[in-house]
């Protein structure tokens, strides 16, 4: 089954280099696929933080299933709460490459909703066909509520079970029906150090893992206008030592710098 | 459903208002207005201010913010049956407590900005309510001490463009006896009235709760102290979104189309 509309069917655009071209990409697209962002040590750094963080929730049963995956999955894991794991999470979250797009996209100020893992492993199944801001009643808004910027810790390739998406689809501005959940999807292939870039309304999917013995790691920063609650209660979870150490930029994407909504005694928390 | 209440939903559908008299009697509502003097106090001895000069003009407003944590019967009126009865009826199953506050215009006070609660923060279009306020009369109102003034039927504008240049002059003031809740579509487009009385205080609750995807007013987690927060029962942390339990709205719709096994996909 393909999509019926639109008619002429969009492609995946190609990696770029610079961040304006990948501006013009998710502005025509609804994503960009940037190679390179992390790179050497940084790179190492990130993938041995998830790793080993991923490893500990293994040993210890920590593990918590997520309602859109595939629900026998016993290789999959997602790794939650990145934030209070490892501090290189949160150059992740500010790396001021994701939140020039967060900027382009969403508008300033804006929230961190969530930054989690999801690892695939050998054998591991697919998600369920969504959109981002399914959680938004439709009609929707005209432009994008919500942005994710997956870091690739690990090549994103076909085989691997790199995300999946339906080109064009943010141009249809509603979510996938139930008939829908098998349409044609394309691999977002990228090497490990890039970022995709995904407007929220992209339909989308992790990809079945169909190697024997590879695991794919994306860490997702999922970002929205600060008018939408969170899906981490950051306030919470949050380990406090991110936020006595948190840049302003982060105290703004965690929700302690605002305006207008999550005020204490109609003051901004911090 | 009664017939009174059957008549409030009628009226709440075609005007975005409604008033539901006797909710508390004289005197409790005059029990609760002294209480909400003492929150006030206590208020401002927690290092707040009662004067908010961007929503007001002047101090003849008497904002009163952390009435959750500064009184028990502010956490009973919150959850009174009543006013959550209403508050499904607009907003449905899914909503949460976004703010619970006071506005007491004293002689004097004057009108804020006209605005739509729903359009400050929501955009355009607005086919459906994403938030409602519960108004608690604890003082007869009317529009010569300040009732709040509504365009009726503005929660069917869809978008700013919808606005009418003469919307000012179709304000209408809500008008109910002391222990009255005025039930307010979050898309109606009102803003306080003045108090042009010589010696009337008017004091009006304004509960205020939202859909469960946005992002609440308050932050709970932040406001509340933690003697507070252990003292709420598990439905109140849920609807004050005190808990791990955050934005995870829609996800069980999709769970029809969960995919059977990898193998059948490929």
């Amino acid at each position: 089954m393909t999509l019926a509309e639109p008619r002429v069917r969009p492609v995946i655009p190609a990696p770029v280099e610079t961040l304006q071209a990948g501006l013009a990409c998710v502005a025509e697209h609804g994503l960009a696929i940037l190679p390179g962002v992390l790179a050497g040590q940084r790179l190492e750094e990130a993938r041995a933080a998830l790793y080993h963080a991923a490893a500990q929730d293994r040993a210890r049963g920590r593990e918590q299933k997520f309602a859109l995956d595939y629900a026998a999955d016993e290789t999959n894991q997602r790794v939650w709460n990145l934030l209070s794991r490892d501090p290189v999470f949160a150059d992740l979250a500010e790396h001021p490459t994701a939140l020039a797009f967060v900027r382009a996209s969403l508008g300033w100020p804006a929230l961190l909703g969530n930054i989690s893992a999801n690892i695939t492993g050998p054998g591991g199944g697919e998600m369920v066909l969504h959109a981002d801001q399914i959680f938004v009643p439709e009609p929707w808004a005209r432009d994008a509520q919500g942005l994710n910027v997956c870091w690739c810790l690990d090549d994103f390739t076909d085989e691997t079970g790199a995300t999946r998406i339906v080109p064009g689809s943010y141009r249809l501005n509603r979510a996938p029906r139930p008939d829908e959940a098998q349409v044609e999807t394309v691999a977002v292939e990228a090497p490990a150090g890039s970022i995709v870039v995904l407007d929220s309304r992209v339909w989308h999917k992790t990809g079945n893992n169909r190697t024997s013995d590879r695991r794919r790691a994306g860490v997702f920063a999922w970002y929205t206008r600060p008018i939408y609650r969170q899906q981490e209660n950051w306030f919470l979870s949050l380990d406090p030592s991110v936020r006595q150490f948190a840049s302003d930029e982060m105290l703004t994407l965690l929700g302690w710098k605002t305006t207008g909504l999550g005020l204490v005694n109609g003051a901004s928390p911090a | 459903m009664s017939g009174r209440k059957a008549k409030l939903k009628t009226d709440l559908k075609e005007t975005g208002v409604a008033i539901l008299p006797g909710v508390l009697t004289a005197t409790e509502a005059a029990d609760a207005v002294e209480r909400l003097w003492a929150a006030a106090e206590g208020f401002r001895r927690m290092g707040g201010s009662t004067f908010m000069p961007q929503l007001d003009p002047n101090e003849a407003n008497v904002r009163v913010f952390a009435l959750l944590e500064l009184d028990p019967l502010f956490r009973d009126l919150i959850r009174h049956p009543t006013a959550l009865e209403l508050v499904e009826a607009v907003l449905g199953e899914g909503w949460m407590i976004s703010n619970f506050t006071a506005n007491i215009a004293r002689p004097g006070a004057q009108s804020m900005s006209l605005h739509s609660d729903q359009a400050l923060v929501v955009p355009e279009p607005w086919l459906a309510p994403w938030s409602v306020n519960i108004i608690w009369c604890l003082t007869d109102v009317r529009a010569e001490n300040g009732g709040t003034l509504y365009v009726p039927g503005s929660h069917r504008f869809e978008r700013h463009a919808d606005l009418p240049a003469d919307a000012p002059a179709q304000l209408t003031p809500i008008v109910a006896p002391a222990g009255s809740i005025a039930v307010m579509d979050g898309r109606v487009w009102h803003t306080s009235g003045a108090n042009i009385t010589k010696d009337e205080d008017r004091a009006l609750l304004f509960g205020y709760y939202s859909a469960d995807f946005l992002r609440p007013q308050v932050n709970w987690n932040a406001l509340l102290s933690a003697q507070t927060q252990g003292s709420l029962d598990p439905w109140m942390r849920a609807r004050l979104g005190l808990d791990a339990a955050a934005n995870v709205r829609m996800a069980g719709r999709l769970l029809g189309a969960r995919p059977k096994s990898p193998a059948s996909t490929q």
